[in-house]
């Protein structure tokens, strides 16, 4: 086996060579995007040392294979490896290049030519080559990586992927996509440097290879921390989109497995930056000396990125669910507002609409707000009219206004109590039911529940299809865990899904939302649109802090480190003589905050 | 069944009482059991009595709306909860013969009261004893009702599971032969089984009650009274007085319930108490982590739960409540099996020679 495969690989080359010298590339008509700005600041500075940690230390150094999917993926993936042909500009949405310099996709909507940067080289020189993304989707599909997530990505996204020339690649997705650019991306896999063969996930556990990115890892303590330096003749440092990106020439990754042990590091000045989490700790441990002497600062930044579902779905299989009006008096009694001020420090924003943060949302949605007095006639209107021995309602057969929720998360528990109590005194019963968080995922799916707590990301553009149509309503283990669709919302997904009108999407998207309002089966909760950090002085950021569609803070590096403030922190700290405190807390460069705050206002104002 | 006082038990009994710190702790927890069974007069939002235009109410175990005392709510609604705190206010102000008995600690354990400026959890104060937790309940309700969920669900666990591990144990012992060792080979294997994952399995198929979480764990429960009442049966029924008593034609129910069962009672006397500890953690355990009686069940493996939380690092009250309840009950458990031990020590009557 071992002796074979070597004669396989060029084989298996000049067949796919020969097929693709056939293509005719004259043909193509090439696309660019040269017309954006760049993602980071003109402003930055490079150099210094970014300081930050990290919950454990990584398993391996490998992106594929067993163990790779941690936490440390993502820092691996952003400073050094996985750079995609083609990026979306955080800010613009738009496609830039990023590896390929250009791009043409074809009318089936799943073939696409990249034209791949001739300058663009590995960590040790070698170019990089429309080989090296062949050789990607080679290792993604090999059985010697031991990783069946990555075997099945290849088999279900990708048909073929072409050399067709050194730096001219062709990627043919499995499927029709709109955005075939997003769907069907890859990254490239230094040829030179990594085999595929028995003992892969061993032989490359630890190995540091040559990398696309701006950042090698060159010192690792295991259990302790992990530095990426910076290529200081990187390849792409004065591309267009990537000035004012990757600035610091040092990045220390410490391992810190608490994160209020962590929050204790930064605010010893041993950390330069730190994401809060939670409401509790904005709220009150926002006190400590460094703040105050204005050496640290901390912003709330509002960032524009979707917030996928997240409320109580109702199953409307249940017989108690497929009353709407029962549906809207459970709408009616969600006291959102006192559990944002009583639990969560009013940290959050109320979500209305199913597409919360695209354009797809219907901006015009005023939530269902507390009224008991509304909860009531819809009660009534459902047939609850008298109250029983125990102080809930019963319908005129005997049915009590009583369901379970069961949910997966522990830490929604202390809300649920509360919701329960008022649920109660308004006479209806709502007993909760904790499960695993695995179990209480698959009864979502599977409809094994009466109402629970359904939870999802999402991406750019809204997928209303797996959430609302009926051809998933018939069958179970989907995303349409209500168990919602007619003919009408059906007619309303296939204009979104392929009209080529974007004012009627728009409009057709506006209408499901407002329909699945007005169904109540799902009943949104809250969404936090920002990031919460601080940082010390001498870390600077863009005006702008992150790019508009930035998530977590190892995105984009567009902060760098200010020597001269280091040092004027270094003198104020010594002497104990404050900068000056930063009263300027919140940050809103995407007019997100105006955006959400004005649509509260009008939601709350008097018909 | 409950074989007669014999001397020799009522000795013990007497040396049991002689033990003093046993028998105070024993009183001790014989009060907070019946102060716990007594919770819905001690910690209630209901009020015990009210005595409304001549005629007298009693909320505690019943539903009585607002319309009953002609109160009503922020949005005009009669058919709510009464409000007993109001009322009596409103009777105080008025004057009048009307009046309301209100419990001393006027909350229950579900109840969120948010009428502080800070969110909660708020220190403890005049309001609330104890403080309250992170949902703004009563720690002190929450600590009373789930000492009475605790030491109910203990005592007939233990109750259960001795019984029958009692019962099987008695029987290997007394049959002997293939039933024996059939069955000694059952309970190796069922003995294997992983609790914790059993009722994470069952958590998923039935809702987690009282009930079902007794027969679980009690299920798990009996097989190590077995063993102590296995060896001492074998041993027993082949001492001279069986035999004469056997000799004498003493049925099989007489040899065992007037002969066996009351010299085998040591092992059972002596480890129940400790059994007792060991169901109270085992509940608290469980509902520490999410396993137990589902929420909102006042429970102390919940409160524990809180108290760790690192959001609640600081909220010191929320710790001190649960694990100083904790303990004290266990300690006094414990003294009091101790001495018991002590007390049916046989020891004390052997003569080596």
């Amino acid at each position: 086996m071992g002796r074979r495969f070597p004669l396989i690989i060029p084989l298996l080359l000049l067949a796919l060579g020969a097929r693709g010298g056939a293509e005719d590339l004259s043909a193509i008509e090439w696309e660019t995007n040269t017309d954006d700005p760049p993602i980071g600041d003109a402003a930055a500075r490079k150099g210094g040392e970014f300081r930050t940690f990290m919950t454990a230390y990584p398993l391996t150094l490998r992106i594929v294979g067993p163990n790779a999917n941690d936490a440390f993926a993502a820092w691996k993936r952003a400073f050094t490896m996985a750079l995609t042909m083609v990026s979306r500009h955080p800010t613009t949405d738009r496609h830039i290049p990023v590896m390929a310099t250009h791009w043409s996709v074809q009318e089936d909507g799943r073939t696409i030519y990249y034209r791949l940067d001739p300058d663009a080289r590995w960590s040790d020189g070698r170019p990089i080559t429309a080989e090296d993304y062949v050789h990607t989707w080679e290792m993604m599909r090999s059985e010697h990586i031991v990783d069946p997530f990555f075997n099945q990505y290849a088999e279900d996204y990708f048909e073929e992927v072409v050399a067709l020339e050194p730096h001219v690649l062709k990627v043919v997705g499995r499927f029709e996509s709109w955005r075939p650019l997003d769907m069907f991306a890859l990254w490239a896999t230094p040829r030179h440097a990594v085999t595929l063969e028995e003992g892969f996930p061993d032989r490359y556990n630890d190995a540091v290879l040559p990398v696309q990115g701006a950042y090698v890892l060159t010192e690792r303590v295991p259990g302790q921390y992990v530095v990426f330096e910076r290529l200081k003749d990187w390849w792409g440092r004065d591309k267009h989109y990537m000035r004012g990106l990757y600035n610091v020439d040092r990045i220390h990754v410490r391992v810190i497995d608490d994160t209020d042990r962590a929050f204790d590091f930064f605010k010893k000045g041993e950390l330069d930056y730190y994401s809060v989490n939670t409401a509790r700790m904005w709220a009150e441990e926002m006190d400590f000396e460094a703040l105050q002497q204005g050496w640290a600062h901390r912003k709330r930044l509002f960032i524009d990125y979707p917030q996928g579902v997240y409320g109580f779905a109702m199953n409307l299989e249940r017989p108690i669910f497929r009353n709407k009006d029962f549906r809207k008096a459970i709408q009616y009694l969600f006291h959102f507002d006192e559990i944002n001020s009583k639990l969560m420090h009013n940290a959050y924003y109320r979500q209305v609409s199913a597409f919360t943060g695209t354009e797809y949302e219907n901006r015009d949605l005023v939530p269902y707000g507390f009224d008991p007095r509304k909860a009531r006639e819809h009660l009534k209107a459902a047939g609850f009219t008298r109250r029983g021995e125990d102080g809930i309602l019963v319908d005129g057969e005997g049915t009590r206004a009583a369901f379970t929720l069961s949910y997966g998360s522990k830490g929604l528990e202390r809300h649920m109590t509360v919701v329960k109590q008022t649920f109660q005194r308004f006479g209806v019963d709502m007993s909760l039911r904790l499960l695993e968080p695995g179990t209480a995922f698959r009864n979502g799916l599977e409809r094994e529940y009466e109402m629970t707590i359904m939870g999802r990301t999402a991406g750019l553009f809204p997928s209303p299809h797996q959430y609302f149509s009926t051809v998933f309503k018939e069958s179970t283990n989907n995303n349409n865990v209500w168990a919602f669709g007619t003919a009408h919302t059906d007619s309303l997904i296939d204009v979104y899904r392929f009209d080529t009108d974007k004012e009627r999407r728009l409009a057709a998207m506006h209408d499901l939302d407002a329909i699945v309002q007005d169904e109540a089966f799902y009943v949104p909760f809250w969404h936090a649109p920002f990031m919460r950090l601080l940082h010390w002085d001498h870390l600077r950021f863009p005006e702008f802090y992150f790019p508009k569609r930035t998530q977590q803070m190892t995105d984009w590096q567009v902060f760098w480190v200010d020597e001269d403030r280091r040092e004027r922190l270094r003198e104020a700290m010594a002497e104990g003589r404050s900068l000056g405190e930063d009263k300027v807390v919140d940050i809103d460069p995407y007019r997100v905050k105006d955006r959400i705050e004005a649509a509260l206002r009008a939601a709350a104002a008097p018909e | 069944m409950i074989p007669r006082l014999d001397p020799i038990t009522r000795l013990r009994l007497r040396r049991f009482r002689r033990i003093r710190r046993g028998y105070v702790s024993f009183l001790i927890l014989l009060g907070l059991t019946v102060l716990s069974l007594l919770s819905n007069y001690v910690a209630n939002r209901r009020a015990i009595v009210v005595h409304y235009q001549g005629e007298y109410f009693f909320p505690t175990f019943r539903f009585h709306d607002m319309a009953t005392f002609g109160q009503q709510d922020e949005y005009g609604f009669d058919d709510v909860e009464a409000d007993y705190a109001a009322l009596r206010a409103r009777f105080q102000e008025a004057g009048g013969g009307d009046w309301v008995w209100m419990p001393v600690v006027p909350f229950d354990p579900y109840e969120p009261d948010f009428s502080y400026e800070d969110p909660p959890p708020n220190p403890p104060d005049s309001r609330h004893w104890f403080g309250t937790d992170s949902q703004g309940r009563d720690v002190f309700a929450r600590l009373l009702y789930g000492f009475r969920i605790s030491i109910l669900f203990a005592v007939a666990l233990v109750f259960t599971s001795q019984a029958a591990g009692t019962a099987i144990g008695a029987l290997q012992g007394f049959v002997g032969g293939r039933f024996d060792i059939l069955s000694q080979r059952f309970i190796e294997i069922w003995s294997t089984l992983p609790f914790l994952y059993v009722v994470i399995l069952l958590a998923t198929f039935f809702k987690p009650s009282f009930g079902l979480l007794l027969v679980i764990m009690a299920l798990f429960e009996w097989i190590r009274m077995t063993y102590y009442m296995r060896t001492e049966v074998y041993r027993e029924k082949t001492r001279d007085y069986c035999l004469a008593a056997r000799s004498f034609g003493a049925s099989r129910r007489r040899l065992i319930f007037r002969h066996l069962l009351p010299n085998c009672l040591t092992p059972l006397v002596t480890i129940t108490p400790f059994a007792l500890v060991g169901a109270i953690s085992a509940l608290t355990a469980l509902d520490y982590l999410g396993y137990g009686l589902p929420a909102p069940t006042p429970s102390w493996g919940e409160m524990i739960d809180q108290a760790l939380d690192s959001q609640n690092r600081d909220k010191i009250w929320l710790s001190v409540a649960p694990f100083s309840a904790l303990s004290a009950t266990l300690v006094l458990v414990t003294l009091v099996g101790e001495s018991i031990r002590e007390a049916f020590d046989p020891k004390q009557y052997a003569h080596y020679r």
